[in-house]
């Protein structure tokens, strides 16, 4: 029988706040679930109700088939990792490690065993005894994961645990917790509001916003099918154009895109929204029989700045600006410039169509 | 590893059990104390200048006190004459607090440890030696008045009154002024002249508005320190009473316990609601206080560096000066006759002599103890643990800043001169009354420190299976070690130089250090008292070192901190 983590219909207010409205989850045994939104849309208040730091308004949530709502949070057994790294400043690494299980009254040579595991675990045995202020912010995180993993908890919870790193630092550390979650079969509840720190970690992301959940799902449907503008537009960069529905086509200012989708919409005043790297700059060599004419606006590139692999374009268009990214190699080959007037081809299919909020 | 050894070893429930009432214990315990000792007392107090007899009850209701206190115009002139030394001494301390600590956190004068370290001197000894210096240089006798001058020009009277107040009160402004300073973003001051304003623009535009609650609360401060202090004035004062001298001289003189309850009423008018009004601006204040207050300051123009230095020279040479005349006082033959040097007024001649230091060294060890300790766990629950009821504790804390010490002494014998409250009359109730008059600077202190502590750290003890106690023992004493022997040094020092809070609780077996100061000087023993003076101040100064070596922190930092 698996230990499943269950939210239902939890609500948090505090005062005349409405922190968490009503949401209700399963998260199922060796799960990875990453909370993402901005801040204050509620998602650390959902952990610190999962933690026992705060109690549900109303709802509850249950965990092996029982309501923990009244359980304090040492009874929880679940593991916390702070943003803060929230290390015991005045004990050594070993020391931060056994705190947890000294709590437990588990015997000195079975809290040396663990220890060493866990040193092991985390890659920190030579650093036992130093104190957490002589450690770097990636050591320090480490460590605090060691300490909430050493009593064995049943759920690991981490309120943005890699927000205070390095993005460097941040990116192996993400890849050191989702082996430890492979590798040890924990539960794992994560929140973050960062949208690719949750793309890449999730088994499922559950966007959040105002206390609300906009969208559950893996991380390729949230991406690929954002289900609303607010997660078209917190997951990753979109372009948003409002216009008007017509049969097959959404009219926006002076041009008629063709969006066969926008038929399933009910709404005459709809939102498209296209990935910057949907849109195509039309090469004059290249044969335009296979584009829908309807959908190629042109325009004037205003900025563009280099990411690496992509270059991001900003071209003023009769639409406004719209962001094209555009692999760097094409970019270079093209010899395209600063002031270049361009054609852009939205391809119909890569439209996304939401009633306009 | 298997999930099973969680169910053989898990944290005790016994524990977690007593872990959820424990809180409301030590909560309930701290506010009945308060209450008790502190609150209990003023209501007697109030019963006593209310009430025929001091016994409550309608028919014995009179305000026949009160007529007899404005009807006798020498007693209703104290309340005069404190209000008048309450604000010249207030207006003087601040501005010359202001510029000091202008000089030491704005300007690049050099000796700055130095001038603050000087500056803090007067908070190692009793309110007292600032009369007793400045009566061996002006008095009737003084080496500067009637030997330098032969003039018959004496100080005594409100402004030796003045004089030795200002002289008093200048660390407690100056700590309020300096830590505003140094909050206080002094790019501001660099904006505003880049953007075409001159130094005195700048200096009324944005360094005075910048750093106004400071001054309103430095001032505040100064002003209850003041019209509270009883040493200064009953050496100095002459026949210019005060409220503070007219309580002690109703009480002690006349054995009108009755009217010195009335004037302590009287007295704690002005204190309280400038109590209030600090209290309030207080509160304000924090939203001014940016984080990103930079320590860099440009190198000062040589005018203004000179200057500045010219005036933390003068101020510092004055609270030298100050020490240096009553510790040679103590160690001369004749001040200021016969300057051969002699430790014969080191032979006490009054009833407590030696054993007075005793008693007040192991009575201050025990106050900074005890204050230390419950102002750390008050300041934990108010900071950290915020139960049910918070607000009447953190009011409680805070208000002994409010209650004059020698009101507050009073009303412990009005209060406890009873048979059946054992500690009466013992040095325990010394030790109860110091810490709780010095209650809201402990607390306060406490909380600042314990702000610091992420709360995040006791979310982490708390989620690995720690309960209340272990938190607090494990975590929070050890991080907030060092300001928890801070406290122990500002009660310790406290209790060594208080006045005011004990006069009324020495008794035939209890003698005190301090007290034995007013007892020489009043008996005409003033070398001796110079030497009293002294011994008190190198006591504090032995702990201070103790301490420091002890810790091994700056323990001169953490007497600052302590009383910020």
């Amino acid at each position: 029988m698996p230990r499943n983590l269950r939210l239902a219909n939890i609500t948090k207010v505090f005062g005349s706040l409405v922190a968490v409205n009503g949401v209700s989850l399963e998260i199922d045994e060796g799960e990875l679930v990453c909370f993402l939104g901005p801040s204050g849309c509620g998602k650390t208040t959902i952990l610190r109700m999962i933690t026992g730091f705060e109690t549900p308004t109303s709802g509850e949530i249950v965990y092996d088939e029982k309501v923990i709502n009244d359980i304090v949070p040492q009874k929880r057994d679940f593991g916390i990792v702070f943003q803060s790294y929230a290390l015991f400043p005045n004990m050594t690494v070993s020391e931060n490690i056994s705190f947890g299980l000294k709590m437990r009254r588990m015997p000195r040579d079975r809290i040396n065993r663990r220890v060493d595991e866990i040193l092991d675990l985390i890659g920190l045995r030579d650093w036992r005894n130093n104190y957490p202020a002589q450690l770097s912010g990636g050591q320090q995180q480490r460590v605090a994961l060691g300490r909430a993993l050493a009593p064995n908890p049943t759920v690991l919870l981490l309120d943005e645990p890699l927000s205070a790193l390095d993005a460097k630092i941040r990116v192996r550390l993400r890849g050191v917790i989702k082996r430890l979650q492979q590798e040890l079969g924990i539960t794992m509840v994560y929140v973050t509001h960062d949208q690719e720190e949750a793309l890449s970690i999730a088994d499922r992301v559950v966007v959040m916003e105002e206390g609300v959940f906009m969208q559950v799902g893996t991380p390729i449907e949230i991406y690929k099918n954002p289900q609303s503008g607010f997660v078209a537009d917190f997951v990753g960069i979109s372009n948003f154009l409002d216009g008007i529905r017509g049969n097959g086509t959404v009219q926006v200012k002076d041009i008629q895109f063709v969006v066969p989708q926008a038929k399933s919409l009910t709404t005459d005043r709809v939102t498209l929204s296209i990935r910057p790297e949907k849109i195509e700059i039309v090469n004059s060599q290249r044969p335009l029989h296979d584009l829908e004419p309807s959908n190629i606006v042109s325009g004037k590139i205003e900025v563009f700045t280099f990411l690496g692999a992509v270059v991001r374009m900003l071209v003023g268009s009769a639409n406004g600006e719209i962001i094209v990214d555009m692999v760097e190699k094409e970019f270079e080959q093209r010899q395209l410039n600063r002031g270049d007037e361009v054609d852009m081809y939205f391809p119909p299919d890569a439209f996304l169509v939401y009633q306009k909020d | 590893m298997n999930r099973s050894q969680n169910e053989t070893y898990g944290v005790s429930s016994v524990s977690l059990a007593v872990d959820r009432y424990i809180l409301t214990a030590v909560t309930i315990l701290i506010v009945f104390l308060l209450v008790f000792f502190m609150l209990f007392p003023i209501y007697k107090i109030l019963v006593m200048s209310f009430f025929k007899g001091g016994i409550l009850g309608l028919e014995n209701f009179t305000l026949s006190n009160y007529i007899k206190y404005f009807g006798t115009p020498r007693i209703a002139k104290s309340l005069y004459n404190s209000l008048y030394v309450s604000i010249i001494t207030m207006a003087i301390t601040t501005t010359l607090a202001f510029f000091l600590a202008y000089a030491l956190t704005r300007t690049t004068i050099r000796g700055k440890g130095f001038f603050y370290t000087v500056a803090f001197m007067p908070l190692i000894a009793p309110s007292i030696i600032q009369a007793l210096a400045l009566i061996l240089l002006f008095g009737r006798n003084g080496l500067i008045t009637a030997h330098l001058f032969k003039t018959g020009w004496s100080i005594y009277g409100a402004w030796g009154i003045i004089i030795s107040e200002v002289l008093y009160c200048l660390p407690h402004a100056l700590v309020i002024l300096y830590t505003t300073l140094s909050a206080v973003d002094s790019r501001l001051d660099e904006a505003a002249e880049s953007l075409g304003a001159n130094v005195l623009q700048v200096f009324w535009k944005v360094t005075i508005p910048g750093a106004k609650y400071g001054l309103l609360s430095a001032a505040a401060l100064t002003f209850n320190l003041t019209i509270t202090d009883f040493g200064n004035p009953v050496v100095i004062g002459g026949d210019f009473n005060v409220l503070a001298t007219e309580i002690y001289a109703q009480v002690t003189n006349l054995y009108r316990f009755d009217l010195g309850a009335t004037v302590s009423v009287i007295l704690l008018i002005p204190s309280v609601a400038v109590f209030m009004f600090n209290y309030y601006v207080t509160r304000k204040s924090f939203a001014l206080i940016s984080g990103a207050a930079r320590p860099f300051i440009r190198p000062s123009k040589p005018l203004r560096k000179w200057g500045f230095t010219a005036y933390c020279i003068f101020i510092s040479a004055s609270i030298i000066l100050v020490f240096t005349t009553v510790v040679m006082g103590s160690f001369v033959k004749v001040w200021p006759y016969d300057w051969s040097l002699t430790l014969k007024h080191y032979r006490f001649p009054s009833l407590g002599g030696y054993s007075a230091i005793w008693t007040s060294l192991w009575i201050s060890i025990l106050v900074g103890f005890f204050g230390a300790f419950f102002t750390l766990i008050a300041g934990y629950i108010v900071e950290k643990k915020k139960p049910f009821g918070v607000q009447l504790l953190y009011l409680l804390s805070v208000m002994p800043a409010a209650i004059p010490g020698l009101v507050l002494g009073l009303g412990y014998i009005l209060a406890f001169n009873r048979p059946y409250y054992i500690f009466y009359g013992t040095p325990w109730i010394i030790v109860i009354c110091v810490v709780i008059a010095n209650f809201t600077l402990g607390t306060l202190s406490s909380i600042s420190n314990i702000k610091n502590i992420d709360p995040s750290i006791e979310e982490a003890a708390t989620s690995l299976g720690s309960t209340s106690i272990s938190t607090f023992v494990r975590l929070v004493f050890p991080l907030a070690k060092v300001a928890f022997f801070q406290n122990f040094v500002y009660f310790f020092m406290r209790s060594m130089t208080t006045i005011s809070a004990v006069i009324f609780l020495v008794s035939a077996t209890v003698h005190l250090a301090a007290i034995e100061i007013i007892w020489l000087d009043n008996d005409g023993w003033m070398a001796s008292a110079d030497a009293m003076s002294t011994c008190v101040i190198g006591i504090v100064l032995l702990m201070l070192g103790l301490l420091r070596i002890v810790v091994g922190k700056k323990m001169g930092h953490g007497m600052v901190r302590a009383t910020t």
